[in-house]
């Protein structure tokens, strides 16, 4: 099995406060990987790490088999890496195809001289990457919505337009920051469904961070936790529910 | 070609003949105004570009107008003219000997704004957060300065005068509606998309893959460049120009355009323009001597200032979204228009 992404004790200080330290992690091929983790314990900043919004204080980022610290985030993305956000952030004023649009933005085959001049290059990749959209938005059943104001969406329908947003730039890996943030637990079940399906028709690498137990639980093979930035556990959902340091790192509070 | 592009060409075709018309018929006054609404058009246009559609909060114009319309002026001036000119420092003699027609000129006019727009925009655009207005506004300050005291090629404060007068209104609209389709162009393209992209979420837009630098360098020094075009074009249309001509106040009247038409709204802005300008020619009445009530009001310069900064400041407060929001004008929103009101007739 390839590694498709190694984070090798990556560590990231802001002044005195250490919000990752020495994480380390392997995520093969093919799997969706969990990270778990208390309020404030570092697990964005960690994605910030790895998709290049970040320059680490120290370690390394290993992107098959390629080190990525350092590199540029467009640069990432156009190497196989894409995200979403712990708080949806749709481009608000664009329609969803003009959202999914975005995505093909660092393949973009056309310059600015075809787009002033419309160019029948311009005409002709402007076409493709319109119906490769709608074809995208078909196969995760939001084509009818193509043409509304993203911001006009209800909350679980944004959240799957950024995701597939997210799939339009070609990722090998997908990075999900918190995606059931804020749903009920019928949207959450739905999202649940979307991302195993959307991981198996896109041959996709899954990283995801999560707060609800019962959705990581059931979609993750690998969890690991983190807590004040350092990772206390790793390990399959029954391994973890079990781990007596998970278990003190999410219900110490109430001891005290 | 489809039925909206012809429609579309046939109202370009509508606006020259009645510019065409208004050449022949209207007054002399008339015109010059028309003239003004086509540089300004372009001008508010540009300055949307970057402001509404990239989000990008700058206040360039009147420092980048300034240089168009100087470079344009020092490029259509006879060497003779320059020499009798500069009679406290002589010009620089390369310069002086330098001299070509109206088309050229304005072209490397733009070209020396738009570079410019790349030394300006390059370190501000490599740190995010909101440096540019400061930086602009301050450039604008400084080109005066720098204006009023390189006497050997701006011949300071005394200005450059007796300018030629080439600047007609097809100068003026054949710019006009140039800049407009390639701003319009660009806009309409994955270029706009990732302008509007930045201007909606920057983070965002970075985790699209989308390197935001160039992004935003393309909309400033595009509407760098066209900023540069109209300050020659204006430059031929007063013929004098002085280091205090370009004030802050020429910002602020496209400020006023572009908030007015709507941010990122282009066609919104072509509307705004010809609002703007002729209401501001109209608010000249202000300025004047009055007798109200038999009360004597002086003059007062600057009152139409007062009476705009009223207006944007209302504009904030009951219609943020201007004439025409972030929305253009499309044929079909006007088809779907009249259908709606048939509809309703039934
Ligand atoms: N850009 C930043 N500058 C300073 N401190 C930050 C920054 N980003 C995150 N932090 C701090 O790092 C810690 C971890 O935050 P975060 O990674 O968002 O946690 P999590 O996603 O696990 O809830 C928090 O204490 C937070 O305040
Ligand atoms: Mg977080």
């Amino acid at each position: 099995m390839n590694i498709a992404l190694k984070c090798d004790k990556i560590t990231m200080k802001f002044g005195g406060l250490t919000a990752v330290n020495e994480f380390s992690a392997e995520i093969r091929e093919h799997m969706i990987f969990g990270l778990i983790g208390p309020n404030g314990a570092g697990k964005t900043t960690a994605f910030n790490v790895i998709t290049g919004n970040l320059k680490p204080t120290s370690g390394d980022v290993n992107f098959f088999g390629k080190s990525i610290v350092g590199l540029k985030p467009y640069k990432i993305v156009s190497m196989g890496m894409a995200r979403t956000f712990q708080n949806i952030r749709l481009f608000s004023n664009l329609t969803v195809l003009e959202n999914i649009l975005t995505g093909f933005h660092h393949k973009l085959q056309y310059n600015i001289v075809d787009t002033v001049l419309r160019t029948p290059r311009y005409y002709k990749h402007e076409k493709e990457m319109r119906n490769t959209a709608r074809e995208l938005l078909k196969s995760v059943g939001l084509l009818d919505k193509a043409d509304l104001k993203a911001s006009g969406l209800p909350y679980g329908e944004r959240r799957e337009v950024e995701i597939a947003r997210a799939l339009a730039t070609g990722p090998k890996l997908l990075l999900l920051d918190e995606p059931a943030a804020g749903m009920n637990p019928q949207e959450t079940l739905n999202l649940m469904y979307f991302i195993q399906e959307v991981k198996e028709s896109f041959n996709l690498t899954v990283f995801l961070i999560e707060h609800d137990m019962k959705f990581v639980m059931n979609l993750c093979e690998t969890i690991a936790v983190l807590d004040h930035g350092v990772k206390i556990a790793e390990g399959n959902p029954e391994e973890i529910q079990k781990n007596p340091d998970v278990i003190r790192a999410y219900l110490g509070d109430i001891d005290a | 070609m489809n039925k909206k592009t012809i429609l579309t060409v046939l109202s370009v075709v509508l606006l020259f003949l009645f510019l065409w018309y208004g050449d022949g018929h209207l007054s002399t006054y008339a015109m010059r105004i028309w003239e003004e609404v086509g540089i300004f058009l372009m001008l508010a246009a540009s300055y949307n570009l970057i402001n509404g559609v990239t989000g990008q909060f700058s206040l360039e114009p009147n420092g980048f107008v300034a240089i168009g319309a100087y470079v344009t002026a020092i490029l259509i001036l006879t060497p003779a003219q320059k020499e009798a000119m500069f009679i406290i420092t002589p010009m620089v003699p390369w310069l002086q000997n330098l001299h070509m027609s109206f088309f050229p000129a304005l072209i490397i006019g733009g070209l020396v704004t738009a570079f410019v727009g790349f030394l300006l925009g390059f370190p501000v655009f490599r740190v995010r957060g909101d440096y540019l207005a400061i930086v602009t506004l301050g450039f604008g300050l400084t080109i005066r300065v720098v204006s009023n005291n390189t006497v050997p090629i701006t011949n300071g404060a005394l200005g450059l005068k007796g300018l030629p007068t080439y600047t007609t209104i097809w100068w003026c609209w054949g710019w006009a509606v140039f800049a407009m389709i390639v701003i319009m162009r660009m806009v309409n393209s994955e270029f706009g998309r990732a302008m509007k992209a930045v201007r909606d979420d920057e983070d965002a837009a970075i985790a699209m893959g989308i390197n935001t630098f160039w992004i935003k360098m393309t909309a400033f020094i595009t509407a760098a460049f066209f900023e540069g075009v109209g300050g020659g074009l204006l430059a031929s249309l007063i013929t004098i120009i002085s280091p205090t001509m370009f004030t802050f106040f020429l910002t602020f009247e496209l400020l006023i355009i572009i908030v007015v038409g709507g941010l990122g709204s282009m066609t919104g802005t072509a509307l705004a323009t010809i609002v703007v300008i002729w209401g501001s020619e109209i608010l000249r009445v202000v300025e004047q001597p009055m007798d109200i009530f038999g009360l004597h009001i002086p003059g007062i310069p600057g009152m139409r200032m007062v009476v705009f900064s009223v207006l944007l400041i209302l504009i904030m407060i009951f219609a943020r979204e201007g004439i025409m929001g972030q929305k253009e004008f499309s044929w079909d929103s006007l088809f779907n228009f009249f259908k709606k009101n048939k509809v309703a007739q039934k």
